[in-house]
């Protein structure tokens, strides 16, 4: 998988995670929602580290670093359109 | 204590450059009514909450914003 389709799929999951928990909080005993959301987290965790082997740390403290770079800084960020697999044009950035 | 992923929440498609809407954009964002003080003053007013429910969504609203 590319990196776009990749982080695609992680979004859509994070924000899915996001979502189930801010639920949750005001419906904690609603047991098909929180199986939903372990489901959510566990298929999300697997992509993310597919996703950070290949293309890079997510976070600049609980992710590994390439052994001879501190790859952290690495472009894009998440600001530039680089990072945004929504902008299909991207040669004006 | 935070974390911070990078990537984006919610990507959003930009289909033309906008000045106008950029700054209108950027002030709900970090403008005096915007997201970054509706932020902070969710995660002060979780500190007053009584209820677990009302202190994890307080907590967890003004994180995600």
């Amino acid at each position: 998988m590319n990196r776009d389709s990749l982080l695609a799929q992680l979004t859509a999951l994070d924000f899915m995670a996001v979502e189930l928990a801010l639920y949750l909080d005001t419906h904690p005993c609603e047991k098909k929602v929180i199986e939903k959301y372990n489901s959510v987290i566990r298929e999300a965790d697997m992509i993310r580290m597919e996703y950070e082997r290949l293309y890079g740390p997510l976070c600049s403290y609980r992710s590994p670093s390439n052994a001879d770079q501190w790859n952290w800084k690495d472009n894009p960020w998440p600001w530039e359109c680089a990072a945004n697999f929504e902008i299909k044009e991207r040669e004006w950035q | 204590m935070w974390i911070y992923e990078k990537k984006l929440e919610y990507p959003v498609k930009i289909k033309a450059t906008n000045p106008k809407a950029a700054k209108i954009v950027l002030d709900q964002y970090g403008g005096p009514d915007g997201e970054l003080g509706a932020a902070l003053r969710y995660l002060s007013q979780r500190f007053t909450m009584v209820t677990p429910e009302a202190k994890a969504i307080l907590n967890d609203i003004g994180t995600e914003e």
